[in-house]
């Protein structure tokens, strides 16, 4: 009994996409003219598409080209504004604790990405194997943290973590490990990974669960009927097959690693001292655009950081798709 | 007052204050302004609290400030000035209500009338041009009604650039049961502090006599004040003087480094959650507080109600009597005002007048005056808090308000609390001392004043 009941829920193929190959009307084209539904077609297209790129013009690439723009001027509280080309990026192209930043927050989501996937296919796939009871109230229960607005459960979190009052501390106390500081600097990027993976594992399992649910049934009954054992099944059958969701969820968490910003904020308020005003990359534009005043540089960072998460991106959809096409 | 400068810290830092402020405004009861939490990016909506019921004809001021029970005065000012309307609207506290302000400033439109604005950031607008000089409205018959240390900072040349209204002359304030029990009585020097700060932590090695937050870079600096350290020279224009490593500077830090290495001193974040639990339990004994102490920290008393009393500052040299300020505000005029007369008439009237006063003086503003008619009334200085029993901490704190050192601030507060709150945390932790620090800070400030087209001599 491999499923829980029929119903498939969300097609997997909702989840990638760029690539999916959903089946696409076909529309004949006569020798050197569209016809009449096709260009129908693509006004009505144009119409719908009409409101967001609007919306997308002025919200993201308005504020994008302005912030580039920016980032070549340089203002000083004696002497004003003045052009400054590439002065702004040279700076942050050199700066110790701007890349400093850029490698926490790389070690923080190579750490916390793996172990939350590992953990959220774990659920997901007791899930759907449909073996446990109360399974939709389980689903429902470890879904509830993601509901948690962040900054709520970093406050929760950091009462947790207190270093004077916080139940965690003194449990570590009364197991023996005295002065044990959840929040000191050499163990504050492992308790904020813990606090990204109980806010973003329920979600995770939820998105690993529904791909799981779009594996065709068929398949999955060929292997039991060749005596197939379980764990084969799971990893060899059912984990390559929910590949893109995982692909497109590593990407998704690289990005919000990347811009780790609300949790190490709320949590300097328990800890002083350890969370400086560079700690993540985002924190160190904050605090350089608005309490240093520096908005230029604070663009030159900003737009430093995007070509990162670019790059990653990039990379990350270039190895999908390699894998693909070997696929 | 309370929690702006506290705000203005945590905000500015970039770190926001959202935790203590949340934990503040959910402990309940008059907390003070520091419920408007201002958590990066999300800046809730100004409210709008005051300001209906006008005569057309009046001409129309906007008031932005986040002191609670700011409306009742306001009101009043309506009430009895038929010609002006103002609206006040309650951006947030700190940054709450900085960053739309000196985002409407550089937009050239949008900016209040008149606007809260704590005293060490009224140099950062009085450079960018951004403040009306109120000596053509008046301003200076009003000169001799203001504690001096309040007039001078809101001067600068000839030009008064705001009306001062509160702030917090800083005292020894403890809880007088904790003291007892560890058999100490208020060090009148600090080498007697340094002494009990020994004895009450070998006596038990959980507590101490009082925290040391130097990641608070506001309060730091009223404490090299107090110690005739202050690290800046500025009266405006071009030229700064920095310097965090001289031989006052490196006195005060070879003071503190001992206690702070060896533990006699917390180093807790300072107005957290977790320094007010260890204040109310008796872990730490004391603080180096401000007037508004008794409003700002009753609200998170539990255990040690009645018991808190406050002495003067602990002195450099026996017999001494200098004093330090920690926060307050100010009410300029902005520039971009198309009624600087009225906007003005106004700002006087809010922190010039015993109308005003006699509300905002009152809870939930709970304001300590600058001003002398209601700082040296025998009423506001007899009166007793709940917190502190039948003592009367307002004879302290009004006698230490005429002995603050000037504190010129450098133009460029925000940034240097932000990155004081990150080189002097390392104190705290352990990393740097603080004679370290305070050369680090050196080299940072001097970098980025230069940076900003300073002149600075070290």
């Amino acid at each position: 009994m491999l499923r829980e009941g029929g119903r498939a829920a969300v097609s997997e193929t909702a989840l990638r996409q760029p690539t999916a190959a959903v089946a696409q009307p076909r529309v004949w084209r006569g020798p050197g003219r569209r016809s009449v539904y096709a260009r129908r077609r693509g006004r009505s297209g144009l119409a719908f598409v009409t409101p967001f790129m609007i919306l997308f013009t002025l919200f993201m690439i308005v504020p994008l080209v302005y912030a580039v723009y920016e980032s070549l001027y340089t203002t000083k509280l004696i002497g004003g504004t003045r052009f400054s080309g590439f002065a702004n990026y040279s700076t942050v192209l050199q700066s110790g604790p701007f890349w400093g930043g850029v490698i926490r927050v790389v070690i923080f989501g190579g750490i916390q990405i793996p172990v939350m996937l590992a953990i959220a296919f774990f659920f997901a796939t007791i899930f759907d194997l449909g073996v446990a009871k109360w399974g939709r109230f389980f689903r429902a229960v470890y879904f509830v943290p993601f509901a948690v607005p962040i900054v709520v459960s970093a406050l929760m979190w950091g009462f947790l973590f207190d270093p004077a009052y916080g139940p965690f501390n003194r449990l570590m106390n009364s197991i023996g490990f005295h002065n044990f500081n959840w929040l000191s600097s050499g163990l504050m990027v492992p308790s904020i990974i813990i606090i990204a993976i109980w806010e973003w594992t329920g979600y995770t399992t939820v998105i690993m669960y529904t791909a799981l649910k779009s594996v065709p049934r068929d398949l999955v009954e060929a292997a039991i009927l060749d005596d197939t054992p379980l764990w084969r099944i799971i990893l060899r059958i059912k984990l390559p097959m929910v590949r893109p969701a995982i692909i497109l969820l590593i990407f998704i968490n690289t990005i919000g690693a990347m811009q780790l910003f609300v949790e190490p904020n709320i949590l300097n308020n328990y800890q002083a001292g350890v969370i400086t005003n560079t700690w993540t990359p985002v924190i160190n534009i904050y605090s350089t655009a608005i309490s240093n005043g520096e908005y230029q540089l604070g663009a030159a960072m900003a737009v430093v950081l995007a070509i990162i998460i670019i790059a990653i991106s990039v990379a990350s959809l270039a190895f999908r798709n390699r894998r693909r096409s070997f696929s | 007052m309370l929690s702006k400068k506290r705000i203005t810290q945590l905000a500015s830092t970039g770190l926001a204050g959202a935790a203590t402020a949340a934990l503040v405004a959910a402990c309940g009861g008059g907390a003070p302004a520091a419920s408007s939490s201002k958590s990066a990016g999300a800046s809730p909506a100004p409210s709008i609290l005051a300001g209906a019921n006008c005569s057309s004809s009046a001409t129309h001021l906007t008031f932005w400030a986040w002191v609670p029970g700011m409306s009742r005065a306001v009101t009043e000012f309506n009430a009895t000035h038929k010609n002006i309307c103002v609206t006040l609207e309650d951006p947030g506290a700190g940054s709450g209500e900085y960053v739309p302000l000196d985002n409407a400033l550089k937009a050239g439109s949008g900016a209040p009338d008149v606007a809260e604005v704590e005293f060490d950031l009224l140099p950062s607008y009085e450079i960018q041009h951004q403040l009306v000089n109120l000596v053509p409205y008046g301003a200076n018959k009003f000169k001799s009604d203001f504690a001096s240390w309040a007039w001078s900072q809101v001067s600068q040349g000839s030009g008064v650039y705001a009306m001062p209204s509160d702030f917090g002359p800083m005292g020894f304030y403890y809880d007088q049961a904790t003291l007892a029990k560890y058999n100490i009585t208020p060090p009148t020097t600090w080498a007697q502090f340094a002494q009990d700060a020994a004895k009450l932590h070998s006596q038990n090695p959980k507590a101490y006599l009082i925290d040391f937050a130097a990641n608070d870079a506001q309060w730091l600096m009223d404490m090299m004040a107090q110690a005739g350290a202050w690290p800046f020279e500025y009266h405006g224009g071009s030229n700064l003087t920095i310097n965090w490593t001289g031989p006052a500077q490196q006195k005060f830090a070879s003071f503190w480094q001992p206690l702070i290495s060896s533990h006699e001193v917390a180093t807790v974040t300072d107005l957290s959650t977790q320094e007010n639990t260890d204040l109310d339990s008796g872990l730490i004994a004391a603080s180096i507080y401000s007037a508004w102490a008794p409003s700002y920290f009753a609200p998170n008393v539990k255990q040690s109600m009645g018991q808190w009393r406050a002495a003067p500052l602990p002195q450099w040299t026996a017999g001494a009597s200098v004093g330090a300020d920690w926060g307050g505000s100010t009410y300029p005029v902005f520039s971009q005002s198309k009624h600087p007369a009225q906007a003005a008439e106004f700002s006087e009237w809010l922190c010039a007048t015993d109308q005003s006063w006699n509300i905002v003086k009152t809870p939930p503003s709970s304001l300590f005056p600058t001003y002398l008619p209601t700082l040296q009334s025998t009423a506001f200085k007899s009166q007793t808090y709940p917190i502190s029993g039948s003592s009367q901490p307002n004879q302290v704190f009004s006698a230490g308000a005429l002995t603050i050192p000037q504190t010129p601030w450098p133009p460029f507060m925000t940034q240097l609390l932000n990155q004081g709150g990150t080189t002097f945390g390392a104190v705290m932790t352990g990393k740097q001392t603080l004679a370290q620090a305070f050369a680090t800070f050196q080299q940072q400030e001097v970098s980025y004043a230069k940076a900003q087209g300073f002149n600075v001599t070290t």
